[in-house]
């Protein structure tokens, strides 16, 4: 009890404080340990069992057999393909949406609030309301997309109804709902750049284009790299838009990995295959995250 | 510094650009809802609504308990967010302002449990509500919405305490109060922004939230609006006038929020961000 604490010492005794921090910290600590630490846990654990309630209510351990049902089972690398081509598209895709929406938005404006608004609110909108409404644009009949397309000579599409054209319209909606968020955090990033710079980058005569590589953009890397990994983590998770817009259709062309969680565990009640397919998707998402970890808050410490 | 000539021309055309991006959805949803069945099913379509009426509204509360819809989620939401902000207060506290040892191990766990994909949490935690009973109670949806804002609550109140001069909390303790009392009468007001931040952050989560809800509340008098608007489509029929007078009435909650503590809310969300 005579560790070096010298802020502390004259209002309150080492220990004391110790055990109000200990306290406090409790509510948070059994929160998260009942809805996270322990259901990850019990994921893990059930995943080596074989336990469907269609079957019967018995669980009987099976090792790693739901594991190997997983790498022999052509819908979950179907999942984990769609997945995978979802983060490749829609994380660059926000990316690149985002950084333009962010530098219009960081142009002298008098009036501030409807440009902000403007990015707020795709970020508010429910991502199954936002799934709904593009639904709604996709629509091959009374659509917007169509509408226009017709408008401009075009031919009418059937959107949500072709494997392939369902998929871009599911990545369309998912780069507009996350851009904003994107251009957000790196519009907060932009005002972190001191102005001198440009004043100093334009004496030199630099060109508008030369500004942008040589001083926006390295100034900004670790906003964009803070964007990058967050939307990559939330990307792997993918569920509410394709949910609304298709359910995985046409076919299973639009399943991801957490949609093939949920039909398997919630409708089909097979519980032990469901758990072991959502540890791979608990997995893919920590590793990214540990990358995080490692050099986004590492790299300040 | 600025590349154009005609500046302002330039600023309009980027203002409207953003603008036009970030608002048209909402907006054309809002000018569905305002179409009869009528209007909504002839092509070419229309743009503006030519006999606007609030007919699907009333159709829309009739027709479904878009009510009680609202109501559920006006419990959950609410109810999280006081549990998220209050057990979060507490932690950020200890973690700002006492030494605890580890912190930084607890502040990345901290980071890693928000990470945690929900999809996999979703199987567990349906088992165990399900064995407790608790399966289509409030109680099911509220604890696991304020566990998923904590740690980002939880990160946030860090740093705003962690702002706040560790003088004035000095004073008020020479002065005779607690550290419990220091920590209600300087700390807490002078955070008010922060746990303000924090608390818009967890109630626009947990109104958003689709797929906990859906399994863990799936009783229809149970469902919260994300539910509830998404089941209407049916096998094959999509009410359109229905769905979307739906949808703006959920949607206005949030767009109330969101447009009156836009600078709050955008402060909270990028800190993190920029900060790291």
């Amino acid at each position: 009890m005579t560790r070096p604490q010298p802020r502390y010492r004259r209002s309150l005794g080492d220990l004391s404080e110790r055990a109000l921090a200990f306290w406090l910290l409790v509510p948070a600590g059994l929160l998260l340990g009942l809805i996270a630490l322990y259901p990850v846990l019990r994921l893990v654990y059930t995943s080596f069992f074989q336990y469907q309630l269609t079957l019967g209510p018995e669980a009987s351990f099976n090792g790693l057999e739901n594991y190997a049902t997983a790498l022999r089972d052509a819908r979950f690398w179907n999942a984990l393909k769609n997945t995978s081509l979802i983060v490749l598209i829609t994380v660059p895709g926000a990316l690149v949406v985002g950084l333009g929406l962010a530098l219009l938005a960081n142009l002298p404006f008098r009036v501030k609030w409807p440009v902000r608004l403007g990015l707020l609110l795709p970020w508010a909108l429910p991502l199954v309301f936002v799934g709904l409404i593009f639904q709604w644009f996709f629509d091959s009949q009374y659509g917007v997309v169509n509408d226009i397309i017709v408008r401009l000579g075009g031919e009418r599409q059937f959107w949500l109804f072709r494997p392939d054209l369902a998929f871009w319209a599911i990545c369309f909606t998912i780069i507009w709902k996350t851009s904003s968020f994107v251009a957000l955090i790196l519009l907060a990033g932009l005002q972190t750049i001191p102005k001198e710079l440009y004043e100093a980058a334009e004496v030199d005569g630099a060109s508008p284009f030369q500004r942008f590589w040589r001083v926006t953009l390295p100034l900004l890397t670790p906003a964009i790299l803070v964007a990058l990994i967050f939307r990559t983590i939330t990307a792997f998770q993918t569920f509410d838009i394709p949910y609304a817009m298709t359910k995985g259709g046409p076919g299973n062309a639009t399943e991801t990995l957490a949609m093939y969680v949920r039909v398997t565990s919630i409708e089909n009640l097979n519980f032990g295959y469901g758990s072991a397919l959502a540890v791979l998707l608990f997995l893919l998402s920590m590793a990214i995250t540990v990358v995080y970890l490692r050099y986004v808050r590492g790299a300040d410490e | 510094m600025n590349p154009f000539k005609n500046l302002r021309l330039w600023v309009w055309v980027a203002a409207a650009i953003v603008v036009v991006n970030g608002f048209f959805p909402s907006v054309w949803i809002f000018f569905t809802s305002l179409k009869l069945e009528g209007e909504l099913t002839r092509i070419p379509i229309t743009y503006w609504p030519e006999n606007p009426t609030f007919q699907n509204y009333l159709q829309a509360f009739r027709e479904q308990p878009l009510g009680r819809y609202f109501l559920n989620s006006v419990i959950v939401a609410v109810a999280s967010t006081l549990l998220c902000v209050g057990v979060a207060s507490l932690a950020a506290y200890a973690l700002a302002r006492l030494h605890v040892p580890r912190r930084n191990l607890i502040l990345s766990l901290l980071v890693g449990v928000s990470m945690f994909p929900v999809a996999s949490l979703m199987v567990p935690l349906y088992q165990t509500f399900n064995e407790l009973g608790l399966r289509n109670n409030y109680l099911a949806l509220i604890l696991p919405h304020a566990a998923l804002s904590l740690p980002v609550a939880t990160l946030t109140l860090v740093s705003f305490f962690a702002g706040i001069p560790r003088d004035l909390e000095a004073a008020a303790m020479v002065d005779g109060s607690s550290r419990l009392g220091a920590l209600w009468r300087i700390v807490v007001p002078l955070s008010a922004p922060g746990v303000f931040t924090a608390a818009i952050l967890a109630f626009v989560n947990s109104w958003d939230e689709f797929l906990l809800a859906s399994t863990l509340l799936p009783a229809k008098a149970m469902r919260t609006l994300p539910v509830g608007i998404q089941l209407y489509q049916g096998e094959y029929v999509f009410p359109w006038p229905l769905i979307s007078a739906a949808l703006v009435v959920a949607l206005v909650p949030v767009a109330l929020v969101i447009a009156v503590f836009q600078e709050r809310v955008v402060g909270g969300l990028t800190q993190g961000g920029v900060k790291g």
